[in-house]
């Protein structure tokens, strides 16, 4: 990443005459300060290696700048930056998959170890936590994806910008997917 | 009781209506008929505790799986604003070269634009602004002791009452709002004398991501700190933010961009 950075510092005339960014340039930069870690954690999610999911934030950016450069619409930013999130690292996870295997959804991996210690009062909400994982891992990637940027904060309308859904469909998910979680405990 | 309110007492609420009801995402009229029924309904009340407590269990489930360290934010931030500026310009900025110059040129033409809109088209104007039309909402305080202000007690921003916050939005011009799309704020906010009068609140766009609520909160507990300190008087700050809260953030802060952290509201 340094080498990146100075090498584009070094073939950037454009960047050294300016002697202060645009403000467009600040806006995008603090769009990015505010929602860089969140679509990180986002990318991630896709199974991707942690360089993967820098250069698609990167290009999210890049892209917004485009975008706002261009006069088009600022209507429902933050699902749009999670949209072009989600499509790069479709596309990314695409082409890794020709040469490896990674996770399906978001909630596809193994549960992460319980950073405190295991005595038996926590064994029940354990137990629990492991069957909902399973019922997040049983649903259809759109599903988890819904509940994902849900669990993010994410607006109903900021969820059908981000995944290209309609308002009601992204209802309907959530509330099928509650259902199902509702039901974990009968399994 | 007419039939419709019967309607929803006796009708189980379904899972979704459930789920939006307690996501916000009901226009104000069905919502308060939902919550009707479930003051009648203990049957869908501990139906909605049960999904209260599963969306509980899937925020922690998802803050263990998602929660992960990421790297320092700082190199990447750096790469982009190196990218940004070495990133191609719109084709007409070519035609006068120096960058900078164009810039101030446009900022001009957007500046005599904005006066055009704002005189012609008012309601297209105010719809994407992060402040309040200034003729609609110059702000309105309220007779109050500066000691009761300051005395740990000062009222946060109470909720607006829905009938309230339609004729914000009807004074806006805005129809057929879709819920979660405004908020209905105090532009001088009560904790600084603000009174709960119509001129003193306007629609704040959630669209606005960067100068949001957030933002303006932030504004509203520095300027309450100054005033109970004493180094400021409670007038200079009620004229500051009712004038133009942004300018205010500004030059208070003394900065041209709000602090990282501060995202717009869900």
């Amino acid at each position: 990443m340094d080498s990146t950075l100075s090498a584009l510092l070094r073939a950037a005339p454009r960047a050294d005459r300016l002697s202060k960014p645009s403000p467009l340039e600040e806006e995008v930069v603090c769009l990015f300060d505010q929602f860089r870690d969140r679509l990180l954690r986002y990318a991630l999610s896709f199974g991707l290696p942690i360089q993967d999911a820098e250069e698609i934030v990167q290009e999210v950016f890049l892209a917004l700048f485009q975008h706002l450069q261009r006069g088009k619409s600022r209507e429902n930013l933050r699902g749009w930056v999670f949209r072009v999130t989600h499509n790069l690292a479709l596309k990314q996870r695409e082409q890794s998959r020709r040469s490896q295997q990674v996770a399906l959804g978001p909630y596809g991996g193994a549960l992460p170890a319980d950073p405190a210690p295991n005595p038996e009062d926590q064994l029940a909400s354990r137990q629990r936590e492991e069957r909902l994982q399973a019922v997040l891992r049983a649903l259809p990637e759109q599903h988890q994806r819904c509940l994902y940027l849900r669990a993010e904060g994410l607006r109903y309308r900021e969820i059908a910008a981000a995944l290209g859904m309609s308002l009601g469909s992204v209802s309907m998910s959530l509330a099928k997917s509650m259902a199902r979680l509702g039901r974990a405990d009968e399994r | 009781m007419n039939g419709e309110a019967m309607k929803y007492e006796d009708a189980h609420l379904s899972d979704e209506e459930m789920l939006m009801a307690a996501d916000g995402e009901l226009p104000l009229g069905r919502a308060k008929r939902i919550d009707a029924h479930l003051a009648h309904c203990w049957a869908c009340r501990a139906r909605m505790a049960g999904m209260e407590a599963n969306i509980a269990d899937l925020v922690h489930l998802h803050r263990r799986n998602f929660d992960r360290p990421v790297p320092p934010a700082a190199p990447s931030r750096a790469l982009l604003k190196a990218r940004l500026a070495a990133a191609p310009r719109s084709s007409w900025q070519g035609w006068f070269g120096d960058v900078g110059h164009v810039l101030r040129i446009a900022g001009i033409a957007l500046a005599v634009g904005a006066l055009v809109l704002l005189v012609s088209y008012p309601r297209v104007f105010r719809d994407t602004r992060a402040v309040p039309a200034i003729h609609l909402t110059p702000g309105a305080t309220r007779p109050v002791a500066l000691k009761d202000l300051c005395s740990g007690q000062y009222s946060k921003n109470a909720q607006v009452m829905p009938v309230v916050q339609r004729q914000v939005f009807a004074r806006y011009g805005l129809k057929n709002v879709e819920p979660g799309a405004y908020e209905v704020d105090y532009l001088i906010t009560p904790a600084l004398g603000g009174a709960d009068d119509i001129r003193n609140l306007w629609p704040q766009p959630y669209s606005s991501t960067v100068w949001n609520a957030a933002v303006k909160d932030e504004l509203e507990d520095r300027l309450h700190a100054m005033v109970c300190s004493g180094e400021l008087d409670l007038v200079s700050a009620q004229q500051d933010i009712a004038k133009d809260w942004i300018e205010a953030y500004k030059k208070y802060f003394h900065t041209d961009t709000p602090a990282p952290g501060y995202v717009a509201k869900p």
